[in-house]
């Protein structure tokens, strides 16, 4: 599929497929709850509600943030379906959550400030684990490039199993669910009102739900990056993901946000850092994506662990590219 | 059904509730009866909150907090008084700290009877309340639609109040320019604007749409000179030639004078531009508050 196709398909269908999984959270958070929960499509008929509703500000410019963290959400969504370099999407994505956090400052709110703050922990929290998954990735298929990782024959998540883990971790801060939803609850906890949000209503209180879904699309199709090589157990696992998430967000209490950073940093150090030294010390010669492309895959391949694969291609392959 | 009667977000607060209704508020969002199914959600932040529920009476500590809840709920917004005490006071209507129902504060739409009140009967005041967001709601695209038909009109003291509080609206932006809360328009009391009112030869105007006041600008005439002041339109309906139309009225209101005077903060691009647009060049610039040089601009008529 082309890149361009991918993109167009992401800028139409991820506000449809995030809207939908959104409700999809809140029936089966209910369900859980041994409640009925509202229709599939009741965030539609939120957003549409608030799209109707009066925009009350207290700065006007702080709905211009927010209209650049929509659009930088989007940006970041279409580079990374577009198959463009990792590192970029990453920039794209801390970008966009700044110019939130601004939207909050702005609003000059002791509830928004407090957000805000919460929302910048959360990024120290996610962000150098964000960095290490790139950089695992990398290390197996030896390109920062989306499109390379997403057609690389190996099944990434064998090699990076640490990565993975610690992904999941930040995706927990990245949903914002329980027990990381410092900065502002979906549900009816309130002792913060709605943090970050708490002073955006109506046009622009929409806007952020949109980006929101964005958003989780796009961290799900990361999720599928893990498992390139084979489509539909990357979809099945990235859904998984989404439904485990929700299971954590029921089960957890909300954390403090001091063991929210530590327990984050810890899991980044042990689970990210540690997965990339072992592959760093143990397969130092992983198969570059030339050697990569000549080998078909043959479902020997895929049952023995992909590590072990990288290992074998790159026996035959040119002496690989070390630094 | 519009999306509105769809997704009824509530905001709840107890006013002096004695926490039986509360308990029955929260028990609709429980599995038993489970409010969310409606898409009713419990924000606990007006901004995002479409109705109002208030329980207890209201009693003079929770005065303040119920207005400034109320006037924080964007528009359209809906207010239900549950249990009997937000009704009317109930047993503790003749109490000496009581003021009586939340409708003795704040308009209320829709009456939930009981003590407490049962969860059933919370539900079905929240689906009542339904139908009057969504009639609120019409009413506000009405507005919107009916532009053209805006009247300008001599405002009169009776309407100060709403004058002020759009007056407070429009200048917010001011505010943003120059950083300052303490614009003077922002810090007018209803007591000076009602003063304003009184003077002789103070002129004010308004412009209503279906019965909302969503422009106002007063003048007055002194030694052959007009003094216009306080333009406001309120944000929803600015650039749409109304505050252009509010100037022109009020020039007519004073045929025999010639020399026409207003003034606005050197920041205030917008307003400069405007201002010249309609013949109004600067004459001399005078210090204000810190934050503010005072612009004056003139207008002489053939």
């Amino acid at each position: 599929m082309s890149s361009w196709l991918s993109l167009i398909i992401y800028l139409v269908a991820a506000p449809i497929v995030g809207g939908l999984l959104a409700g999809w959270d809140r029936r089966i958070s209910a369900r859980m709850q041994s409640r009925q929960g509202p229709p599939i499509f009741q965030p539609f008929y939120d957003v549409l509600k608030l799209v109707k509703k009066e925009n009350v500000v207290v700065r006007r410019s702080q709905n211009y943030y927010i209209f650049f963290f929509l659009l930088l959400v989007i940006f970041t969504g279409g580079l990374f379906f577009a198959g463009a370099d990792l590192l970029l999407v990453i920039f794209a994505l801390t970008l966009a959550a700044i110019f939130f956090v601004l939207g909050a400052y702005k609003a000059s709110s002791p509830y928004s400030f407090i957000g805000a703050e919460r929302e910048l922990i959360q990024m120290m929290a996610y962000e150098p684990m964000v960095l290490l998954t790139a950089i695992g990735m990398y290390m197996v298929t030896r390109s920062f490039a989306v499109g390379d990782i997403a057609n690389h024959p190996t099944l990434l998540v064998a090699a990076l199993p640490g990565v993975f883990l610690g992904f999941l971790y930040t995706l927990e801060i990245k949903f914002r669910k329980s027990p990381f939803d410092l900065s502002c609850s979906h549900h009816a906890h309130q002792e913060l009102v709605r943090g970050i949000t708490t002073e955006f209503s109506g046009r622009t209180l929409a806007m952020i739900e949109i980006a929101h879904w964005y958003e989780n699309v796009f961290l799900l199709g990361w999720v599928y990056l893990f498992f390139g090589s084979m489509p539909g157990l990357g979809v099945a696992v990235a859904l998984l993901v989404f439904v485990f998430v929700i299971l954590v967000d029921n089960v957890f209490a909300r954390l403090k946000w001091q063991a929210a950073l530590k327990s984050a940093w810890l899991v980044t150090v042990v689970l990210g850092f540690g997965n990339i030294l072992a592959l760093a010390i143990f397969f130092p010669k992983p198969a570059t994506p030339a050697a990569a492309k000549v080998q078909p895959v043959t479902p020997t391949q895929l049952a023995m662990p992909a590590v072990a694969a990288n290992a074998l291609n790159t026996v035959d392959a040119e002496p690989a590219r070390r630094n | 059904m519009s999306s509105f009667s769809k997704s009824p977000w509530i905001i709840h607060y107890d006013a002096s509730s004695c926490n039986g209704c509360d308990i029955e508020v929260l028990a609709c969002l429980t599995p038993v009866f489970d409010v969310e199914r409606l898409g009713v959600v419990n924000t606990g932040n007006p901004k995002h909150a479409d109705i109002f529920l208030v329980t207890g009476a209201v009693n003079e500590q929770s005065k303040d907090v119920i207005c400034n809840i109320y006037h924080q709920l964007p528009e359209p917004k809906v207010v239900v008084a549950v249990g009997i005490c937000a009704a009317s006071g109930g047993i503790f209507r003749e109490c000496y700290n009581i003021s009586g129902g939340v409708d003795s504060i704040i308009p209320v739409d829709v009456y939930v009877p009981g003590c407490a009140a049962r969860p059933e009967a919370i539900i079905d005041g929240v689906v009542q309340a339904l139908g009057v967001l969504e009639k609120k709601q019409a009413e506000m695209t009405t507005l919107a639609n009916s532009l053209d038909k805006t009247q300008y009109l001599r405002a009169e003291k009776k309407d100060a109040p709403e004058i002020l509080g759009l007056q407070k609206t429009a200048y917010q932006s001011e505010a943003e320019i120059y950083g300052d809360e303490s614009l003077p328009a922002l810090k007018q009391t209803l007591v000076e604007l009602e003063t304003e009112f009184a003077r002789p030869e103070q002129v004010f105007l308004k412009a209503v749409v279906n019965g909302k006041i969503i422009g106002s600008v007063r003048g007055y005439s002194l030694d052959g000179t007009t003094h216009l002041s306080r333009l406001i339109v309120h944000p929803y309906f600015q650039g749409r030639g109304i505050g252009r139309r509010l100037l022109e009225e009020i020039e007519k209101s004073f045929s025999n004078v010639k020399r026409f005077e207003v003034f606005t903060g050197q920041k205030s691009e917008r307003n400069l531009k405007q201002l010249h647009q309609l013949g109004f060049r600067e004459f001399k610039t005078e210090p204000g508050t810190a934050s503010i040089t005072w612009v004056y601009l003139q207008k002489e008529r053939k």
